[in-house]
């Protein structure tokens, strides 16, 4: 039940975004984020719905896949939207019923804001999860952030640490769902029954899980140990990172992308 | 030959995270030689301290006390532990703890990327590797997506890329079927052959450390016996105390030879012929007809869970993890379901107690009264629940209570099972899955691994299940944890519980199941009782089973009987090497 969340997997589909430089795409993904949090006039929101549709074309990802990314951020926009719509007060009155006020304002703050969770998930994953190995995002940060090397800030480690946590994600989420359905055998319930019983249910599970994460953290540094782990230092690469002129092509478009974006936004801003 | 591994003396106990002593011993001043390209095994029971000998010999642990030479490095500075694991690699038993790429190519050169080797030779080495364990084609592959068995070929070929001289493996074969188990020790075989690597296996299956060159048998931190498998093997008496067993085929060798009154000395039992000839000898010299043993011929009961036309899809119906199934489970019986890693099996028995809801088809439960509940209705699903009990494979894992007592009781909590009684089932659960009465106010994450294993099972016998279902239950065990199980399993089924156990050990299966359901790729491939279903040889394998070790070695003690007298009848197998000894002398005698 748990096996079809792909939030934070790596899908493989040879697409040219696949092939770019996972730098260069964090630099993308980082430009992104700031249009997604910028945009607020519907022109320039439109335009964003374009450029994400044809980022997702253009990575190659099935609508499958996206749909299963998306599905379990959709309860939190729905949240947003609603506590936006209910508690904004400003602007023009469109319809009260007892208690419940909504406004213009109000409503168009509360699409906007879900909108932009959508979109944030939809960046982070056609940029970067879903098109970069977490071995490469790590990869990435860790160069990007080489600089940071002079303040004595364990960059390497910190990166390593990453990918490994990331590593882990569908090995984690397998073993909540073995845990689940073997507490279910016993009786738990996580759908019915009150709150608190479900929290109660969660219980069963959280324990179990962290109890079989340590155990699974402390094998692991066993072996990493066996295999000659000594942090960063003299390491290589199997695959170093290169820019390549297709990679600098790739960026310029996206770039361009976000630029139209931002200048859009400038302009129905006004 | 020189030593590949020497550790002499070597003694080690583990501390806790304050740096205090926890006591005991793990090893206790153990010395032992490991010859240069050799292929060795190292045999125990749980706790007597295998595991840690492995991981001192990589210096994954740092001795307190004697002395390590790895290929001639002696362990003795920081230095010195890095140039060991360089040469030394390691294989662990849960593959998905080993893992630390996310790419099946990026983990293969996770260790030879530490080792600072630079390219183009770090590229030959990781395509050289995974092309020689088989899994190039799947290099960009996701590791966490591959199979068990993959999975640990994987290790190897991340073992390989560094190019090591010694290779130890942790139980790597634990967490396999028979196929992949095969295939990886060919391939272990293959490189101890081709490449002169030396291995040192750590192991419980008798018949892995048969196929060894030399077998050091590890007791309470001590080599207790060391020498060639037909040596430790010729010596049954010290097996048994040891904690061991013996290997299928000499256990019907030996019982041949206890009611003809020979005994197998170390050159009879050298080579698979040795074995067969010395087998067939022992079985002519009988001059007493011996009595058979009283084989309890079980009455098929009422039908109590019916399978009806189950097919489930994971993926809306592009694959099929089960498709057609129909299996009928009837009152009292052990009933084996039995196929590789990844057949269905597991999902098929998720569907028995409702864990797991049918897309389509159905899974009916037939209570004493009449009354049938269907796991596609919503409101029956707590009643079946209640009457299946599912046991997970490596169960431990569910426990989460302060103590084993509030963990055995928590189904109870939460099913409206009357209150007043509640103390007296936590006990009977307790004492019928063999678990200590002391342990019961204990924390559940201080017992031991069989303890845990055990208190989980008493957490679904506390519902007094009328069936249970069982994954692998003795997965991991070792072989007197293994017999303990399977005894507690006889002992619910005399007490009136239906019993379904999962399993991809035939010996097993055709020793403890009355019946035996083959799942092939989804499909349900073939039912029966043992003896029918392995009657003949082709009949078992067209079925797509594999042999039991014991039913091969008689069938062939049987066949150059046969040959000598003609007259002899053939005899439907027994899954017990005492009763199939008896069996085959009879039918000897009679021919005579």
């Amino acid at each position: 039940m748990l096996n079809n969340i792909s939030l934070g997997r790596y899908v493989d589909t040879g697409s040219i975004l696949h092939k770019t430089d996972p730098r260069l795409k964090i630099i993308l993904y980082i430009v992104y984020l700031v249009a997604v949090f910028i945009v607020d006039s519907p022109p320039a929101l439109v335009a964003l719905f374009f450029i994400t549709m044809l980022q997702l074309i253009v990575a190659k990802i099935p609508l499958d896949v996206m749909w299963s990314t998306l599905k379990p951020v959709l309860p939190l926009a729905l949240f947003l939207f609603l506590i936006n719509i209910f508690t904004i007060k400003q602007g023009e009155v469109v319809f009260t019923w007892k208690f419940i006020t909504v406004t213009d304002y109000g409503s168009s703050r509360a699409i906007l804001m879900s909108l932009r969770l959508v979109f944030l998930i939809l960046s982070t994953s056609v940029l970067l999860t879903l098109t970069t190995t977490p071995l490469k995002v790590a990869d990435a940060l860790e160069y990007l952030m080489s600089p940071l090397k002079v303040f004595h800030v364990p960059v390497h480690e910190a990166s390593m640490m990453m990918s490994i946590a990331l590593r882990f994600i569908p090995t984690l989420i397998e073993e909540t769902d073995k845990i689940m359905k073997a507490q279910e055998s016993r009786g738990a319930n996580y759908d019915t029954g009150s709150f608190v019983n479900r929290i109660k249910g969660y219980i069963t599970v959280l324990i179990p899980l962290f109890v079989s994460s340590f155990k699974r953290a402390e094998d692991l540094a066993v072996a990493m140990d066996a295999r000659c782990y000594r942090g960063g230092k003299n390491r290589t690469k199997l695959n170093p990172l290169k820019i390549t002129g297709r990679d600098i092509a790739v960026f310029v478009v996206f770039l361009a992308g976000a630029a139209i974006l931002i200048g859009l936004q400038v302009y129905f801003a006004r | 030959m020189s030593s590949a591994v020497s550790v002499k003396d070597v003694s080690f106990t583990y501390k806790t995270d304050e740096g205090q002593s926890t006591g005991t011993k793990a090893l206790d001043g153990i010395s032992l030689e490991v010859a240069s390209g050799s292929y060795c095994a190292v045999l125990g029971p749980n706790g007597s301290g295998k595991s840690t000998l492995a991981k001192i010999i990589d210096i994954l642990e740092i001795p307190d006390d004697g002395r390590i030479v790895v290929l001639g490095t002696d362990a003795q500075t920081e230095d010195d532990f890095y140039k060991i694991r360089e040469n030394c690699s390691y294989v662990f038993q849960n593959p998905d703890n080993q893992i630390v790429g996310t790419i099946v190519e990026e983990d293969v050169a996770f260790g030879p990327e530490n080792l600072g080797v630079k390219l183009p030779e770090l590229r030959r080495r990781v395509d050289d590797a995974l092309k020689y364990v088989g899994l190039y084609e799947l290099r960009h592959r996701e590791a966490a997506s591959l199979s068990g068995g993959q999975k640990q070929k994987l290790a190897i070929a991340g073992a390989l890329a560094m190019e090591p001289k010694v290779l130890i493996l942790d139980e790597s074969t634990a967490m396999l079927d028979p196929i992949s188990r095969d295939e990886f020790l060919e391939l272990i075989e293959k490189m101890n052959r081709e490449k002169g690597i030396t291995v040192l296996t750590i192991t419980h299956d008798m018949n892995e450390a048969g196929r060894c060159e030399k077998i050091f048998v590890v007791e309470k931190g001590k080599v207790t016996m060391e020498g060639t498998p037909s040596e430790i093997f010729s010596n049954p008496e010290g097996i048994r105390q040891a904690g061991l067993e013996l290997p299928q085929d000499l256990s019907l060798l030996y019982e041949l030879g206890k009611i003809t009154g020979n005994r197998a000395k170390e050159t009879d039992i050298r080579t698979p012929e040795d074995r067969l000839n010395t087998a067939v000898r022992f079985a002519e010299s009988a001059d007493a007809i011996p009595d058979m043993p009283k084989s309890k011929t079980r009455k098929r009961g009422r039908k109590i869970l019916e399978v009806d036309d189950l097919s489930y899809t994971y993926d809306g119906g592009r694959s099929y993890a089960i498709e057609h199934i129909d299996l009928t489970v009837y009152e009292g019986e052990v009933l084996a379901v039995v196929g590789r890693s990844g057949c269905g099996k597991t999902t098929l028995i998720s569907h028995l107690n409702g864990i797991v809801r049918p897309q389509s088809g159905d899974v009916l439960f037939y209570q004493d009264d009449g009354t049938v509940y269907s796991t596609s209705r919503r409101k029956d699903i707590p009643k079946i629940r209640q009457n299946v009990g599912l046991v997970f494979q490596y169960p431990e894992y569910q426990l989460f209570e302060e103590t084993v007592r509030k963990d055995i009781a928590y189904g109870l909590k939460c099913t409206d099972a009357p209150t007043e009684n509640i103390e007296s089932r936590i006990r009977g659960a307790a004492i019928i899955s063999g678990l200590p009465e002391d342990v019961l106010d204990k924390s559940p994450f201080e017992l031991s691994g069989g303890q845990k294993r055990r208190a989980a099972l008493a957490g679904v016998l506390v519902m007094k299940p009328k069936i249970l279902v069982l994954d692998e239950p003795a997965a991991g065990l070792d072989p007197i944890g293994r017999r303990e199980m399977f005894d507690t399993i006889l002992a619910l089924r005399d007490i009136g519980t239906t019993v379904v156990i999962v399993s991809h050990n035939m010996d097993e299966a055709v020793r403890y199941a009355d019946r035996i359901v083959c799942i092939r790729d989804g499909r349900k491939a073939v039912e029966g009782a043992a003896d029918e279903l392995f009657a003949s040889e082709e009949k078992a394998r067209e079925y797509g089973l594999t042999m039991p070790v014991l039913y091969d070695f008689a069938s062939r003690v049987k066949q150059s009987l046969k040959e000598k007298y003609r007259r002899m009848t053939p005899m439907p197998p027994y899954a017990d090497p005492e009763a199939e000894a008896v069996s085959i002398i009879r039918s000897v005698l009679n021919a005579k």
